[in-house]
């Protein structure tokens, strides 16, 4: 790989989560490492939650290992908490204490000195644009304010690793977008950020993406070298009627792929069909479209790839 | 250290932001023992009573008069026959009928013991039994009033003359009061503690507390001292309502009381902690705790008497800690019994005390893994 001269921060070897007879993550191994923001991407119950749990020293490991800088998660977890930033899932800190009051409760628990912590959290201020909020409840905050503020606890203690669980789940875009421009400062010092998300859009602002899906990580690249990662060749027709089109294609057997998106229906041929079947079979069925060309796989496309061929293993 | 006494503060700042505590330490002692302590009473009051006259003497009037006279009868007039006081019951607008028979006046004045006949709804037996306790008496003074008057011979017996030690009017409050003190106590700690640790869970920022470098016991420090605090304040909030209220003083030693309560609210907070390792929402917490507090109650001997159970169930109560407290309580407060004759209640409260927290605990830890 080509970040083998670098740090690794995080890493994970086979690592196996069962609930009970339900495996949530069957064998996973993946590396973040220092100073990258590697994204997690892939649909709710892909075992997202229960990996970055599992890295944060909150759930038991059942198989495999987990690493926080080269040391086993499972028998150091208080190493781990003292060093490690983690935001859950959902917003939990608390709601009727303001925003100054919750940032001094975390600044406490991480041991941070008083000084220091004031210093940290004006900085954090800076970052979030929170200030003219400190003494606002953080009930009373907007969504995209609340993930604000709920990074901002988990960096109190400046650590240099960050475990981030779909922190822009729910948040309006304006929203999304500054806290993602807040990450990218993370980043820049010096900071690794291991984060989750279900919004595939946001896999373009990862250093590194890893495709989560049904317990395993099915592809791990740059976003950038995604495309390349489709197998064989990818057409878009574009057109009014998507769901018309869709189902004719889908009964005429021509494609290998077959799938419906917002402006059209994205395939692929199956083996032995010519590229002129597709315009003449629409034609036929008197199906109106603007378009229909090789186009460049995006991550959806690739998903829906690679679902197909891990759906059954349940 | 400071970890812990942040938690504390976090704690505080959060229970004063929440009004419905102030209304639960301050208002509802004053409001449950003026309403409870008024109406818990073992005293039997207005009693619908009619009396049927079938002997038409002056005797019989006098008997008459002497239950209208009495505000624990409600007399309600007189009854032409047995029949009629009969349906009375059944209707049950009459809870107690006295027959005096014809030849009544006649019989006593031969010398001879003439029979009353007392009819007693017997739904509710304990008010039936003090009913019949209370005419019985009257009866008694009444025949007294005419031994005196030479109406009657003089007739020997024995006459026994009680004397109540510590509650010499018998007054249920005396016995009330303290046990809802206690009452009071275990459902705020217990509820307040279940509740509070069940609802950062919900809100998941139980979870964010693990990821700190806090430690479970320091977590469960954090949560007892605050609530320890409370139940302490809302104690002596009762005591002061019992004091206002009902003139109640605590008649022995305040510290012994309050080492006491300290020991008692040990088994309360454990319980509650054990609550919130069970419930995953705060209905199932308020569930948990309610169910149980049933059992608690109705096996304290506050409302009935222990030696009234059978014996396995008397068994069972001396797992229960509020049994414990509950004669501390009145021990304390209506005797001024002292530190020696209260020793074995305080270790074993004690004991359960520490095991219910740190099986709690342990519990806790576990299930946050």
């Amino acid at each position: 790989m080509s970040h083998s001269d670098r740090e690794t921060v995080l890493e994970a070897r086979d690592f196996v989560k069962n609930y009970g007879e339900v495996k949530a993550v069957r064998g996973v191994s993946f590396s973040v490492q220092k100073g990258e923001i590697f994204g997690l991407i892939g649909p709710d119950g892909g075992g997202k939650t229960s990996l970055m749990r599992s890295l944060v020293s909150l759930l038991k490991i059942d198989g495999g290992e987990l690493y926080f800088k080269g040391q086993a998660v499972s028998g150091n977890p208080d190493y781990v908490r003292r060093n490690i930033g983690y935001m859950p899932q959902r917003f939990s800190l608390y709601q009727d204490m303001s925003v100054a009051e919750n940032l001094r409760f975390f600044a406490d628990l991480f041991n941070v000195d008083r000084d220091l912590a004031e210093t940290r959290i004006e900085e954090l201020y800076g970052f979030s644009g929170l200030k003219p909020f400190a003494s606002r409840k953080a009930g009373a905050l907007s969504g995209g304010m609340k993930q604000k503020l709920a990074l901002s606890c988990m960096l109190v203690h400046s650590p240099d690793v960050v475990v981030l669980d779909e922190p822009t789940f729910g948040v309006d875009p304006v929203s999304r977008s500054e806290f993602w421009q807040i990450l990218g400062k993370l980043k820049e010092e010096g900071t690794s950020i291991l984060v989750s998300t279900a919004y595939m859009d946001e896999a373009d602002l990862c250093d590194r993406v890893g495709l989560m899906f049904n317990g395993r990580i099915l592809i791990v690249d740059e976003p950038s070298a995604l495309p390349e990662r489709y197998p064989g060749k990818l057409y878009s027709v574009r057109t009014d009627e998507p769901h018309l089109v869709h189902d004719a294609l889908e009964e005429s057997g021509l494609c290998g792929e077959c799938n419906l998106f917002g402006e059209g229906v994205h395939l692929t041929l199956a083996d032995g069909t010519a590229e002129s079947r597709i315009g003449d079979l629409l034609r036929e069925n008197n199906l109106a479209f603007e378009s229909f060309e090789a186009i460049e796989s995006g991550i959806e496309d690739l998903f829906l790839r690679l679902m197909k061929g891990d759906g059954d293993e349940r | 250290m400071g970890k812990i006494r942040s938690l504390v503060k976090k704690e505080f700042r959060q229970i004063r932001r929440t009004k419905a505590y102030f209304a639960l330490i301050f208002v509802a002692p004053f409001m449950q023992l003026l309403i409870m302590g008024s109406a818990i009473t073992n005293e039997v009051k207005n009693i619908p009573l009619v009396i049927v006259d079938q002997d038409k003497t002056p005797s019989s009037r006098e008997i008459i008069d002497k239950f209208k006279a009495v505000s624990i009868f409600d007399y309600l007039g007189e009854a032409h026959t047995a029949e009629e006081a009969t349906l009375g019951l059944d209707d049950g607008l009459v809870k107690a009928a006295i027959i005096i028979p014809r030849g009544f006046e006649r019989d006593m004045e031969r010398g001879l013991s003439p029979a009353v006949q007392v009819l007693v709804d017997g739904v509710d037996g304990n008010s039936a039994g003090i009913s019949l306790g209370y005419i019985t008496s009257m009866a008694a003074g009444i025949q007294k009033g005419w031994m005196m008057a030479r109406k009657l011979p003089v007739s020997g017996g024995v006459q026994v003359i009680p004397r109540y030690f510590y509650n010499p009017e018998l007054d249920s409050k005396l016995n009330f009061v303290p046990g809802l003190i206690g009452l009071l106590l275990l459902m705020i700690t217990t509820m307040l503690t279940a509740i509070n640790i069940v609802r950062e869970k919900e809100l998941g920022t139980l979870e964010q507390l693990m990821v700190t470098p806090l430690g479970g016991t320091q977590l469960i420090i954090g949560k007892i001292i605050p609530f320890t605090i409370l139940g302490l304040l809302q104690f002596s909030m009762g005591i002061l309502a019992a004091r206002l209220v009902f003139g109640i003083p605590v008649q022995g030693s305040i510290p012994l009381l309050y080492g006491m309560v300290l020991l008692f609210i040990m088994t309360t907070l454990g319980m509650g902690i054990f609550f919130s390792t069970v419930a995953n929402t705060q209905q199932q917490a308020m569930f948990v705790a309610w169910f149980s507090m049933i059992f608690t109650l109705l096996l304290s001997g506050f409302f009935v008497p222990i030696n009234n159970m059978p014996r396995i169930v008397q068994y069972l109560t001396y797992l229960n800690p509020l049994r414990y407290f509950i004669t501390v309580l009145r021990e304390i407060y209506l005797k001024g019994t002292p530190f020696r004759n209260l020793w074995k209640e305080a270790v074993i409260l004690g004991g359960m005390g520490v095991f219910l927290i740190l099986a709690s605990s342990m519990r806790f830890h576990k299930r946050l893994k």
